[in-house]
């Protein structure tokens, strides 16, 4: 029989599949306000690092808690990161020319980040 | 619906889904009784109006906003909307000096609780690219302009947490009731390209 | 991956171009490509991280020349092609068969 019967459609729909892992003790790295920078790597993987925010600096805005790592799972690993919202000004990510008081956020996991001392 | 080149199937599409379904069913891996009704959920009863009662509510009831921007999962799940692509919830708020705005630069994330399955534009390239360069310019094509004065956030959905922009409640709104707000809230302000609605 | 998919900061791909009133689905084939989505996930063959990179890997020209939801059937055929479920061959007999039956 296939898995997914009429009858489990509502459960699965309301229930969903949270990608948070609620059992880590994964210590966070970066703290809130920590000023930090995209690392530039470019996996032939998959990944969650967009392109424009490599190599960029930006603040720490929110530690989302820890979730599996897309980076792994989508490989058929196993592997759990924190995550966070980093927020970027667009004169960082666009350069001169763009506001230094319009922002983008966008989620980063540990392995992404490197502090700026 | 107009059919431009972003829509057009590619010529064996229809015959190519056609034989996978066929070889799914025949397989036993999928039951059609319930991709009907997926379909059905998704078509009637899981869209943005879902997403207008959790804004309402924000407006009107003060301890609603607080736990809802504290933990928005376990706030929006308090009116019976959660689950697949909605589990892991975060509200943004629009303010009088800042506006936020959604986008999957790198797929097409969406809080389907909330707001349902997300249109085109949101899933297509126009929008992808632009929106984290130069969201004012994106703004204005959904006729959407906001003071220089006003900080545009953009928010880049691409881990698992999913946005919801909270719209500034409309001024003269004051005597409405939780009904009449939810019709002033569109899918789009939502997103954050549009304000909500004024009243009529 | 630096595939197409990547798109923040790009230019070129013009306007925005929002439809009115949209409907949930355009086309009845893109239903039953929905649909699969939550099947082969409950049945341990997708998962999203997968899913996602499978399109990513549908070359750069596809995924510009194509939909949302053939996005999604270019994955599927993918993943399942590559899990070992079926085969293209069997795509392409049972596609000769239903173009023959409808000639």
């Amino acid at each position: 029989m296939a898995a997914l019967t009429a009858e489990v459609v509502p459960g699965l729909v309301s229930g969903g599949a949270s990608a948070r892992v609620t059992d880590s003790d994964l210590a966070s790295k970066f703290a809130v306000g920590d000023k930090v920078r995209m690392k530039n790597i470019n996996p032939t993987t998959h990944t969650r690092l967009a392109r424009y925010v490599r190599g960029k600096e930006g603040v720490v805005n929110m530690h989302h808690g820890v979730f599996h790592f897309n980076d792994v799972v989508a490989h058929h690993g196993e592997g759990h990161q924190n995550c966070y919202s980093v927020k970027f000004t667009m004169r960082e990510l666009w350069g001169e020319g763009y506001s230094a008081t319009d922002y983008v956020y966008i989620d980063m996991f540990d392995d992404y980040i490197e502090k700026l001392s | 619906m107009p059919h431009d080149h972003h829509y057009d199937p590619l010529p064996d599409t229809e015959l190519r889904v056609r034989a996978l379904e066929s070889i799914l069913v025949e397989k036993d891996l999928v039951d059609p009784a319930a991709i009907d009704l997926l379909v059905e959920t998704y078509e009637t009863k899981i869209g943005p109006r879902n997403g207008a009662k959790v804004v309402a509510k924000a407006w009107t009831d003060p301890e609603y906003k607080k736990r809802l921007m504290e933990n928005a999962s376990a706030a929006i799940a308090e009116l019976g909307f959660s689950g697949v692509q909605g589990e892991d919830m975060v509200v943004v708020e629009n303010t009088e000096g800042v506006h936020n705005v959604v986008v999957c630069t790198l797929c097409s994330c969406y809080p389907w609780p909330t707001l349902g399955l997300p249109p085109v534009w949101y899933k297509a390239a126009p929008y992808r690219s632009r929106v984290v360069r130069d969201p004012r310019s994106v703004l204005l094509e959904f006729g959407t302009e906001l003071p220089a004065s006003t900080e545009i956030h953009v928010w880049d959905s691409n881990a698992e947490l999913r946005y919801l922009v909270l719209p500034q409640r409309p001024s003269g709104t004051d005597g409405m009731s939780v009904e009449q707000l939810e019709e002033l809230v569109s899918r789009d302000s939502m997103i954050g390209v549009k304000l909500a609605d004024m009243p009529a | 991956m630096n595939s197409i998919h990547d798109l923040g900061g790009m230019e070129g791909f013009g306007p925005i171009n929002p439809e009115e009133n949209e409907a949930t689905f355009h086309y009845e084939w893109e239903k039953p490509i929905f649909g699969w989505f939550f099947s082969l996930f409950a049945g341990g063959i997708i998962n999203v991280d997968v899913f996602r990179h499978a399109i990513e890997r549908l070359g750069n020209q596809h995924y510009l020349e194509s939909s949302y939801y053939e996005h999604w059937l270019g994955a599927f055929e993918t993943l399942l092609v590559e899990g070992g479920t079926i085969t293209t061959e069997e795509i392409d007999a049972k596609m000769a068969e239903l173009a023959g039956e409808t000639q």
